[in-house]
């Protein structure tokens, strides 16, 4: 079932050299699966994510063929329209717990304030979340503030917070990328175990190719606004634009191999 | 002996107990590797070498100088750091040639001139980039700026901080390169501070596992190929860094 159509998705901003087009063209489909868009910065991958949710910041704009979200068509949606999906149905995490918490509320309070239901059966929903993101002391968590996590813990707040509404489809936008290793695989469990367990939809966003690969069903490699390629995760060996090779065989490996690292050889066709 | 020899480094900001005990001694030439995760106390070994962290115990030999409170001017000559984040640690109001002039000015070296061009041009930047200001230039060249300002001095030590970890992928494997050339070209030794294990496997003959303020276990690159670690926690990072493995798929 196919949860999100994006046809021919543009996003714009004024320069004072004239309109630049920071992603252009961008159309794919997805169902209840584990979609990763990688790319590096400025390849369009986040503010594709973010133009999904309508919020792309002005003086930006965003413009697409069709746009539509289980059957409503978000290019013409209404602000009352926005609001009933945003946090509801559709969520997002953002890289850095540190800029996306409120540091002047409690953990707790930001959980129940997203959970649009009841107190008492909020706190409730609120304690099973944090546990279900693997918070060891979620008491303890609840009552904190967020400078008085960690990186890590206030990362799995986030998404805790994120899934108190039990979204159809979760944008993550580099959620790992400022966590530990050994964070990081844990934080991906817990994602990993929504898809299968709830159906959820995600699109993870993400500079880390080998980190995609291994996580998602599907792959849509970025470059320069554009999809350049698109391919499943399990075949990411076999890629064949020569942008998606150049970008895995310049990762050092423990392993070992080639020194000096291969270099990525930009070619101005792939941008056209 | 061992151009750097750490023994027992213990360092404390007040009640933190950052580095508790790590010992560690690199010998001339060789590019040595420190792997943690944030708050292992790693980059904090590296800061303590240089001057930026207190030494609250223990000793340090750096080129057989103990290091006391103060460095000399010599051994800021001898040993030069890189960080981490090239939009931090550049000034963003001097432009490239103030910025690698000042550290010849303070140690009082004559031909500056000649000395900046050739460090722009060793690091791949060439004379073109000499008057511009660090908002004009990318991550990749501005961490390039910060190489050619530690090398301008002709050091034999360079200490580097997760010199690529702000970087993109393709960019990160120009600056290792880079890196990888100028050690082999001037003899320099290195101790590199990384969370990538690929990273330092790729860079560095020996490496020490770090985790709260102490050392794991010291591995050289052969035995992290073989996957022979010792320590179970050496083990994890070793798997978390192959990326994303189903649950049940590892113990």
């Amino acid at each position: 079932m196919t949860l999100l159509h994006v046809d021919n998705l543009r996003v714009t901003f004024p320069t004072r050299q004239g309109p630049a087009e920071v992603v252009r063209g961008v159309s794919f489909a997805l169902g209840r699966e584990r979609l990763g868009i990688v790319g590096e910065s400025g390849s369009g991958k986040s503010q594709t994510g973010r133009a999904i949710l309508g919020l792309t910041p002005p003086p930006g704009r965003a413009t697409a063929d069709r746009l539509s979200f289980d059957g409503i068509d978000l290019c013409r949606a209404t602000p009352r329209q926005w609001r009933q999906l945003r946090g509801a149905r559709i969520s997002m995490v953002m890289q850095d717990p540190k800029f996306s918490l409120n540091p002047v509320m409690t953990i707790g309070r930001q959980l129940i304030e997203a959970a649009r239901a009841p107190r008492a059966e909020a706190h409730d929903r609120a304690m099973a979340m944090l546990d279900a993101v693997q918070i060891r002391d979620p008491a303890r968590v609840f009552a904190a503030y967020p400078h008085e996590l960690s990186g890590g813990m206030g990362q799995r707040a986030m998404i805790a917070m994120m899934l108190m509404a039990e979204p159809d489809l979760l944008i993550a936008d580099e959620p790992t990328s400022a966590l530990d290793v050994t964070v990081q695989i844990e934080v991906l469990r817990i994602l990993d175990r929504l898809v299968e367990d709830r159906g959820m939809g995600l699109i993870f966003i993400s500079h880390d190719l080998r980190l995609v690969g291994s996580f998602c069903d599907r792959v849509l490699v970025m470059y320069a606004g554009r999809v350049v390629e698109e391919l499943a995760a399990a075949d990411l060996a076999q890629a064949r634009h020569p942008y998606t090779q150049g970008l895995l065989n310049c990762l050092p490996r423990i392993e070992g191999g080639r020194r000096p690292l291969p270099t990525l050889q930009r070619e101005a066709g792939w941008a056209l | 002996m061992a151009l750097i020899d750490i023994r027992d480094l213990h360092v404390s900001f007040g009640e933190v107990q950052a580095v508790r005990g790590v010992s560690a001694a690199v010998a001339e030439g060789e590019s040595y590797g420190i792997v943690g995760e944030s708050g292992s106390g790693k980059s904090t070994v590296l800061r303590a070498l240089c001057g930026l962290a207190p030494i609250t115990a223990g000793a340090v030999t750096v080129v057989n100088e103990p290091l006391g409170r103060r460095r000399s001017a010599a051994f800021h000559r001898r040993v030069q750091m890189v960080f981490q984040d090239p939009y931090a640690s550049l000034h963003p109001r001097h432009t490239i040639d103030r910025v690698l002039s000042e550290p010849l000015a303070i140690h009082g070296f004559a031909d500056r001139e000649s000395r900046i061009l050739q460090a722009l041009d060793e690091v791949g930047l060439g004379a073109g980039f000499r008057f511009r200001y660090p908002h004009q230039l990318s991550g990749g060249q501005r961490q390039r700026v910060a190489i050619a300002r530690a090398l301008i001095l002709e050091p034999r030590v360079l200490l580097l901080d997760e010199p690529t970890s702000a970087l993109d992928a393709s960019i990160q494997a120009e600056v290792l390169n880079l890196l990888d050339r100028l050690r082999s070209e001037r003899g320099l030794t290195y101790i590199l501070v990384s969370h990538d294990l690929a990273v330092v496997a790729h860079m560095c003959e020996r490496l020490l596992v770090m985790q709260h303020g102490r050392a794991v276990e010291e591995l050289t690159r052969d035995s992290l190929r073989a996957r022979s670690a010792a320590e179970a926690y050496t083990r994890a990072l070793l798997s978390a860094s192959e990326g994303y493995t189903p649950a049940g798929a590892t113990p």
